[in-house]
């Protein structure tokens, strides 16, 4: 008998495993699944980056305090200069003044503590701080303020433009200073940006989304079809005792572990329509008219991204097919050699039910990945020529990044997280068994 | 189906073997092709080799720099997400807790959405957080690739480990996490380092999220900044393909170093033992 030690705490299995399973399952949930759910919140607003009304998802009439703390700065630093430039136009500034002043008092009056909130960031603007929070920098303001403001900005700018009718030659810069920072701080006022599911009506009713669809969706049966056709027929090929099998693997696994834009950019090279060799000869053969086809049309820009996906996954595939024809038992070929079946009759009935889970689980994976295909098509065709060959992600991209427009870019990018939703729990339905088959303890 | 090859069998191989290996070949004889000649003839040998290309294409960029960047976000990615799988895979291959399926399932889903879908959210995240144009800022959001690959992929191999094992453990008083860290690791190791390979490809290769957060020069990854090569007038092909020989040849090295691990760990996912 073992003696009964003092043990330390500890915790029981099942714990243990809840606290071992714990890390992922809040990585997995903090990096994917809440910023796919703010991807679908910021789809509902007109939220655009490069417009300072619209860089923010409003729900209600805001006020920016940092773009009004700033501006109201900056007016009044001009004013000053307007009054050394111009001394008789001190009684037109105090009316400004007065007038900016008595909006200012009744905004600060408008909610509790937004005075205090407005010193805060003025003190962090004076000592050049970000203000990154966005609790702190917008504030709900009531309509009627907002619109007692927008005309008192409307009066005093024409006021200032009255002055400067007649200004001395030195004032007229400052002046146009101050009214294009007056018509500034209307800027801090952000109207409400939620639409709703406007930019999926938008964005549905494109046509250049349907384009982007049908490309990704012609791609991805495309390739994948093409991809376990060859990669079946190279796989049964290769299925024997030869030699230099290891070199063989390695020649086909480099393509498939070379970066895709890698590949994507030799196959630029090897596509071009002056120095490519693949166009030149294609041409020469008389696949295509002149060797330029390839990039600068649209059938041709979809076969060179096609050609290049397939070359690239293919042996891929081929391996995948092949692990799965090692494991059937060759007893079974032999079985049916006595009973007299061919080839062609052992293929259909041994060979294909017996890898059906391998070929179903590589089409799955593939044909995710070709759905949601970006860096390929991003570096060979740019999406082009005439976006004939751009990709649903690539298109989503464009309207992220390239234009600015997160509301609409979220949009798209939630279209295709839904689109690849759908096809792998179609595909799990098929196959669901047998990808948790021996992954389990039971 | 196991036959022995015959003399047509090899033909075919080397015929498949340079239809694959073809653009790696093209792309090293045109590196090695002074700049004259890969604009105005198709000739595969060039008579005055030159390796002016390879000096040029590290010259016009840092290129070396890229693929140091590219090597410590690689490393830091496997590094982490390999710790943190390990964990979680075995915890549902060996632990007796609830919602194995669940958890399973929801680490599949989450290897299969799209990363454009996130995209914008981690963006801005990156942004807020001021980790633009650091090793950090890809770190994060390559969890989301390689931890559910990582995960998928150790739960086949730790599965595999005889049960016996860790049981007799057990009978010796060894804690769980004992038995885990003396045990199961260990003869999971092969199995681990083919994952820690996998995962190590999978964020070497990523582009997406490389293009978008780390837009500074100094801070792109090799896949980012071969696609910058060409600027928007020339077409610089001599650095292009040059640059295009020098990364390939830590992967071709990789691959044949480690073809028969990678090869287990590919097929783990999809084949049925």
């Amino acid at each position: 008998m073992k003696q009964p030690k003092k043990r330390r705490f500890q915790l029981s299995e099942r714990q243990l495993g809840y606290a071992m399973v714990a890390p992922s399952i809040i990585l997995i949930a903090v990096i994917i699944i809440w910023p796919i759910m703010l991807s679908a919140w910021n789809s509902l607003f007109d939220y655009r980056l490069n417009d300072p009304a619209k860089a923010e998802r409003i729900s209600s009439l805001s006020i920016n305090l940092e773009t009004y703390a700033d501006n109201r700065y900056l007016v009044y630093d001009t004013m000053e200069d307007v009054r050394e430039a111009m001394p008789d136009a001190g009684g037109a500034l105090d009316d400004i003044t007065t007038a900016l002043d008595e909006q200012h008092e009744t905004l600060l009056n408008t909610d509790e503590g937004l005075a205090d909130r407005y010193e805060e960031v003025n003190t962090m603007l004076e000592n050049f701080q970000p203000v990154n929070d966005e609790e702190l920098r917008l504030t709900e303001v009531p309509e009627e303020w907002a619109d007692g403001f927008a005309n008192t900005l409307d009066e005093q700018t024409a006021a200032v433009q009255a002055l400067r009718e007649g200004a001395p030659e030195e004032a007229v810069q400052p002046l146009t200073d101050l009214e294009s920072q007056l018509s500034n701080t209307q800027g801090s006022i952000l109207e409400p940006n939620f639409v709703g599911l406007k930019n999926y009506t938008t964005y549905l009713g494109d046509g250049r989304t349907w384009t982007a669809m049908l490309n990704t969706l012609l791609f991805t049966v495309v390739t994948v079809g093409v991809e376990l056709a060859i990669g079946l027929a190279v796989a049964l090929l290769i299925n024997r005792v030869f030699i230099g099998r290891g070199l063989v693997r390695a020649a086909v696994l480099v393509p498939w572990a070379i970066p895709t834009a890698v590949a994507a950019m030799m196959w630029t090279f090897l596509f071009d329509g002056q120095s490519g060799i693949m166009a030149h000869y294609m041409a020469q053969f008389g696949l295509i008219d002149d060797p330029g086809a390839l990039l600068s049309t649209g059938a041709g820009g979809m076969f060179s991204i096609m050609f290049a996906d397939i070359w690239k996954t293919t042996p891929y595939m081929a391996l995948l097919l092949l692990a799965g024809l090692q494991t059937i038992p060759r007893s079974l070929y032999e079985a049916a050699e006595v009973d007299g079946a061919n080839k062609f009759q052992q293929f259909i009935s041994i060979t294909l039910p017996m890898i059906r889970s391998a070929i179903l689980v590589a089409v799955l994976f593939r044909a995710l990945d070709a759905f949601r295909v970006f860096d390929l098509i991003y570096v060979l065709t740019g999406g082009g020529p005439a976006n004939s060959t751009e990709s649903i992600s690539v298109y989503a991209y464009k309207l992220l990044f390239e234009q600015q427009n997160f509301g609409a870019g979220s949009a798209l990018s939630v279209i295709v997280f839904l689109s690849v939703a759908l096809l792998s729990t179609i595909f799990i339905k098929l196959i669901g068994s047998d990808l948790f088959s021996g992954r389990l303890k039971q | 189906m196991v036959k022995r090859a015959g003399v047509g069998f090899y033909i075919f191989l080397i015929i498949f073997v340079f239809l694959v290996m073809f653009p790696f070949i093209w792309v090293f004889l045109t590196s090695i092709k002074p700049q004259g000649e890969i604009f105005s003839s198709f000739q595969w040998f060039s008579s005055n080799m030159t390796l002016d290309n390879y000096a040029s294409a590290l010259e016009t960029r840092p290129l070396l720099m890229y693929m140091l960047n590219s090597f410590v976000v690689a490393t830091l990615t496997t590094i982490i997400s390999i710790i943190v799988a390990s964990f979680t895979a075995y915890a549902v291959t060996r632990l007796p807790i609830r919602f194995k399926g669940l958890i399973l399932g929801l680490v599949l889903a989450a290897s299969m959405f799209p990363q454009i879908a996130v995209l914008s959210p981690i963006f801005n995240f990156v942004t807020d957080a001021g980790l633009r144009n650091s090793y950090l800022g890809l770190v994060i959001p390559y969890i989301t690739i390689s931890l559910p690959l990582a995960i998928w992929i150790l739960s086949t191999f730790f599965i595999k480990i005889p049960l016996a094992l860790e049981e007799s453990a057990k009978l010796d008083g060894a804690t769980p996490f004992q038995t885990f860290r003396k045990i199961i690791f260990p003869l999971a190791a092969p199995g681990v380092f083919t994952t820690a390979i996998l995962v190590f490809i999978a964020a070497w290769n990523e582009y997406l999220f490389a293009l978008t957060i780390n837009t500074d020069d100094r801070w792109r990854t090799i896949p980012v900044g071969i696609s910058f090569y060409q600027s928007q007038y020339t077409v610089p092909w001599g650095d292009i393909t040059a640059a295009t020989v020098i990364v390939t040849i830590p992967i071709v090295v990789l691959v044949l170093l480690f073809q028969r691990r990678i090869v287990a760990g590919l097929t783990s996912g999809s084949v049925k033992e």
